[in-house]
């Protein structure tokens, strides 16, 4: 599978993978970790969460937990979702391509105050 | 968590379920456990944070559902069954229905212009006041400090320098500043000569702990506390011109040069006025100019500067909490420490205690009753409007019953039926929404006129996204919630019938004449409970204006005058007003005049505290009562009953023994079975161990309000203006006739006496007494309206269904009037028939209401909630009105012409 055509990724699908990196969380873990990483600048609602997992898990980026981590103590009702190894090729990329954005920014504007 | 909070959050999530029907059933199926989850999770969270917070993060979730239900829709257009080309030509074919019925496309969307308009005003203020975080950063850890003094029970007491810099030490606080608990009236000088501004000083890294930098220049440095300033946006456009050059210039404020170190951002208020003490604000509303505040050993509050003790408490303290730190925690820590100051320091902080409250509580909290009631009475206003509308729309579509039966013999289904209902109501109720919001948007400023000008962060109010966003979902839910009753109505037609009676089709089926009549009586329910809100209001404004204030304000002139340096040593005080009053008192009209420190109803208050002869109590305890001035003959021009023993004298010189007049509360409370006269009081804790000199009580007065007509009177007492000649006194003048007309006569006599002297803000006292009433007046009122729509809504209720059924009924009514009915007694039957179906709702209105009254209670004043003449009296005015609208169908029903009647 073609790993370019997923790029660039949107804001909170980025945010999305980044919180899923780790390992496998359900939603609202992924909620508080994106806010906690982005310092509260991106806050997701369910809607907007769910709708993202939505496309990811339908594009295979993402996928769902068969058997669910953490044992009796976890709520049964709780769904789980991590990265395919499709979606941590993507997010690799993803990474590569911003980081060769922001080199390409940096030597455009050395010296100035950006 | 509390079992109540739970049962919120269980409550709230059930909502979100039903929410979640906005999207395909397969995504529900898929996501919508987890959703729902996550959603429970985050309104916990959010409800830890206090109700505004919840507040903006359920409006979000519905903004947040309704986007992404649409874009979902959008993106599986090919996997749903949602037909968007359908929808699209039931848009295109309800635009067609409006452009053939203008008339009643018109009013409909008039009536929800005006029912979605009046939520969104009243939204749009408490949004302002209530919802929006304060103009500070981070301002959920932001608390305010306040003493307690369980002796004088207050729970919130302004905070002594001394114990402020102990509090500082707690570890649950990031930070900790402090304000004057007042405003300044402080004298600026300038080019013209001289001018008052509002001016208060502040710890030097106050700024920075609100989280809030200056639009120009920068905050205080420790290096500069006796010459710098910072001026507010408003005072750099008025009086500065907006001079961006303006860093470095040199003010004169209260003959003292301050450079001008930076210029605050506009949206920037601080301190709110219900964060200061009880001596408050002069009369002005913002703060004009910081100073940077100094410990020192000796008071100037002019020059920002604050004596460092323990037995004044002049501070308001603001803090910051450590990230995760909680308002318990504070409170706890605070409250040890304070026990450890009254420990070590008995003399003055014996009784005192630390309390932590909120910001945002403490700014806005006051008002919340006020405001969740018009927001209350304004949502009934919706609601009556949408079952006016439902029941309009039930009209229409028995009429299109025969279009809906072709439709649906030809194949349309049940859903297609509905949609294209709902179709045509939402788009009605969001042109409704468009008209409002943009009537909204430019009327906003007239509303907020009506409006307590003191009323906290009126100022801050304006439309804005969520307002936009609110009045979106608001017509979103009305427009579903006028259409479900007619699309499920419609959708059933009986097709046989409704074919077969072709052109005679106007008979409605009796399900739906039921259905309208259940609507009319839900209507009149609701406008029940609107006018009982409105009449208990009124009830109560009544019983606050015909509150005694303990003086006369019918013809009484007040104004205000500052002196100028020419009048620094009492003596030069004393003789000005000798001349002045008697002057004032040799002009045609004034009867007599005289001159006070506070007005009543109309300025601040200040305390001291007093030692009476012969009660051995440590000076920390001492009762603390409020402290005036009476110069010339105050009580007689107020009209002050001297109840006991005598008023000031011409004897009561500077070289006599002091002596004070005390009001009846306080002979009251501190000489409870003895006669005050007589009895000496020292004023004033003794400062450096001298103790100051007895004063003797000369006489009782009667109590004035003094802090507003519903509070009850404190304790005061007043010295004599021959004692103690004060510098910016209030002058009240009684006068024979209308005292508006003597106001321009005054003002030039003050000018005679000295030009240099400022006489300002002259006011008849009944302005001043009207003044007091305006937050009540401006709930009165808006309610008041919001009832005369109500019952106005109900009226043409009430009218359409009687219309409705004397026209249903023509035949019938013809043939019995063939048959010999007298029409008397034609019109009696539906005269009845309506007001049977209003009393009805006025039971259902009364039962409704038993569950609002908690929220009304908070606004009553002298009346109880089962207030005898309102509850007789509304359902009586809903019977009449009921009545009234029955009878011009009842009319027209005992008109009927039998043979008319029968050949149709």
């Amino acid at each position: 599978m073609q790993v370019d055509r997923f790029l660039p990724l949107t804001p909170v699908v980025f945010e999305i993978a980044l919180a899923l990196a780790a390992g496998e969380r359900h939603g609202y873990e992924i909620m508080q970790e994106v806010e906690r990483r982005t310092d509260g600048q991106i806050v997701l609602h369910p809607g907007t969460l769910y709708r993202a997992l939505g496309r990811l898990l339908d594009q295979g980026l993402i996928e769902e937990l068969d058997d669910r981590p953490g044992g009796a103590t976890d709520d049964e009702r709780r769904r789980y979702y991590r990265l395919t190894p499709l979606g941590h090729a993507v997010a690799r990329a993803e990474v590569e391509r911003l980081a060769s954005q922001v080199t390409a920014a940096r030597r455009l504007f050395r010296g100035g105050r950006a | 968590m509390t079992s109540a909070s739970a049962g919120n959050v269980a409550r709230m999530t059930g909502a979100y379920r039903v929410l979640l029907r906005a999207y395909p059933a397969a995504f529900r199926e898929r996501f919508g456990s987890g959703m729902t989850q996550a959603f429970a999770d985050r309104c916990r969270a959010a409800q830890a944070l206090g109700t505004a917070a919840l507040a903006r993060f359920l409006l979000r979730t519905v903004s947040d559902v309704l986007v992404n239900a649409t874009l979902v829709r959008f993106q599986q257009k090919d996997r749903t069954p949602m037909n968007w080309q359908s929808i699209g030509s039931d848009i295109r074919y309800a635009g067609r229905m409006f452009a053939r019925n203008p008339i009643f496309t018109t009013l409909a969307v008039a009536a929800l212009a005006l029912g979605i308009g009046a939520n969104t005003a009243i939204f749009t203020i408490v949004n302002g006041v209530l919802l929006k975080p304060l103009p500070f950063g981070g301002e959920r850890d932001l608390m305010m400090v306040w003493s307690t003094n369980s002796a004088e029970h207050r729970d919130r007491d302004t905070v002594a320098p001394l114990d402020f810099l102990d509090y500082r030490k707690a570890g649950a606080f990031a930070d900790m500043q402090a304000t004057y608990s007042f405003v300044v009236g402080a004298a600026l000088r300038t080019a013209a000569g001289t001018e008052q501004i509002s001016a208060t000083a502040v710890t030097p890294g106050m700024f920075e702990m609100l989280g809030r930098q200056p639009a120009l220049g920068r905050t205080f440095t420790a290096q500069e506390l006796q010459t710098a300033v910072i001026v507010s946006n408003g005072f750099w456009r008025a009086r500065l011109g907006g001079d961006p050059n303006v860093l470095g210039k040199v003010l004169t404020i209260q003959d003292h040069p301050r450079t001008i170190v930076g210029v605050m951002p506009a949206d920037f208020v601080f301190p709110y006025k219900s964060m200061l003490g009880p001596s408050g604000f002069l009369r002005s509303a913002d703060v004009e100019a910081w100073l940077p505040m100094a410990f020192v050993d000796n008071n100037n509050r002019a020059t920002g500067e604050a004596t460092l003790t323990r037995s004044a408490r002049f501070l308001s303290v603001v803090g910051r909490l450590k990230p995760g730190a909680t308002v318990a925690q504070a409170n706890a820590e605070l409250s040890g420490i304070a026990r450890q100051l009254a420990a070590t320091y008995p003399e003055s902080n014996r009784v005192v205690s630390a309390n932590v409250v909120p910001l945002h509580e403490q700014a806005v909290g006051a008002l919340r009753p006020a405001l969740v009631l018009l927001l209350g009475g304004v949502g009934f206003v919706l609601l009556i409007a949408c079952v006016n509308l439902a029941n309009l729309l039930l009209a229409r579509s028995s009429a299109r019953g025969r279009e809906m039966a072709i439709r649906s013999a030809l194949g349309a289904g049940r859903r297609r039926l509905i949609a294209q209902t709902l179709v045509e109501t939402v788009m009605l109720a969001c042109l409704g929404g468009a008209v409002a919001a943009a009537v909204v948007s430019w009327s906003m400023s007239a509303l907020l006129t009506l409006a307590p000008g003191d009323m906290p962060r009126i100022g801050e109010v304006r439309p804005d996204g969520t307002v936009l966003l609110f009045t979106f979902a608001v017509s979103l839910l009305t427009g579903l919630a006028i259409g479900i009753v007619p699309a499920l109505a419609a959708s059933k037609p009986e097709l046989q019938s409704t074919l077969k009676s072709s052109g005679r089709g106007a008979t409605t089926g009796r399900g739906q004449r039921r259905l309208r009549s259940g609507l009319v009586v839900a209507e009149v329910g609701l406008a029940v409970v609107l006018t009982l809100g409105a009449g208990l209001l009124l009830r109560s404004f009544l019983s606050v204006l015909a509150i005694d204030p303990g003086f006369r304000a019918d013809n009484l002139l007040t104004l205000q005058i500052a002196l100028p340096n020419s009048y620094q040593t009492a003596d030069q005080r004393r003789a000005l007003y000798a001349t002045l009053f008697s002057r004032l008192d040799a002009l045609p009209g004034v009867l007599s005049s005289g001159g006070t420190t506070r007005l009543p109803l109309g300025s601040t208050n200040v305390t001291t505290k007093v030692g009476v002869e012969g009660r051995d109590l440590p000076p920390g305890e001492w009762p603390e009562v409020e402290f005036r001035r009476a110069v010339h003959d105050y009580f007689k021009a107020m009209g002050i009953p001297v109840l006991r023993g005598r008023e000031f004298n011409a004897t009561d010189g500077p070289a006599a023994p002091p002596v004070i007049v005390i009001n009846q509360t306080m002979a009251r409370q501190l000489f409870a079975n003895e006669d005050p006269v007589g009895r000496r009081v020292q004023i004033g804790t003794p400062s450096a161990g001298t103790p100051n000199p007895w004063s003797t009580i000369v006489g009782v007065i009667g109590d004035v309000r003094h802090s507003g007509l519903e509070a009850p009177p404190s304790p005061e007492m007043y010295i004599p203006g021959l004692q103690g000649p004060p510098s910016n006194p209030f002058i009240v003048i009684r006068t024979a006739a209308d005292p508006a007309t003597l106001a321009a006569t005054v003002r030039a006599e003050v000018q005679a006496v000295d030009k240099t002297i400022a006489a300002y803000d002259i006011r008849p006292m009944s302005q001043v007494r009207s003044e007091a009433v305006s937050q009540r007046r401006f709930v009165l009122l808006l309610v008041a309206a919001f009832g005369a729509l109500a019952l106005l809504m109900a009226a043409v209720g009430v009218y359409g269904v009687m219309a409705l059924i004397v026209s249903e009924r023509t035949a019938e009514i013809g043939i019995r009037l063939a048959l010999g009915a007298q029409p008397g007694a034609v019109l009696r039957t539906v005269v009845v028939q309506g007001v049977t179906l209003a009393a009805m709702g006025v039971v259902a209105g009364l039962a409704i209401a038993t569950a609002f009254m908690p929220l009304v209670r908070t606004q009553l004043y002298g009346i109880r909630p089962l207030d005898p003449p309102t509850l007789l009296g509304v359902p009586a005015i809903l019977i009449a009105i009921a009545a009234l609208a029955c009878f011009l169908p009842a009319r027209r029903a005992m008109s009927i012409d039998p043979v008319d009647a029968l050949r149709n």
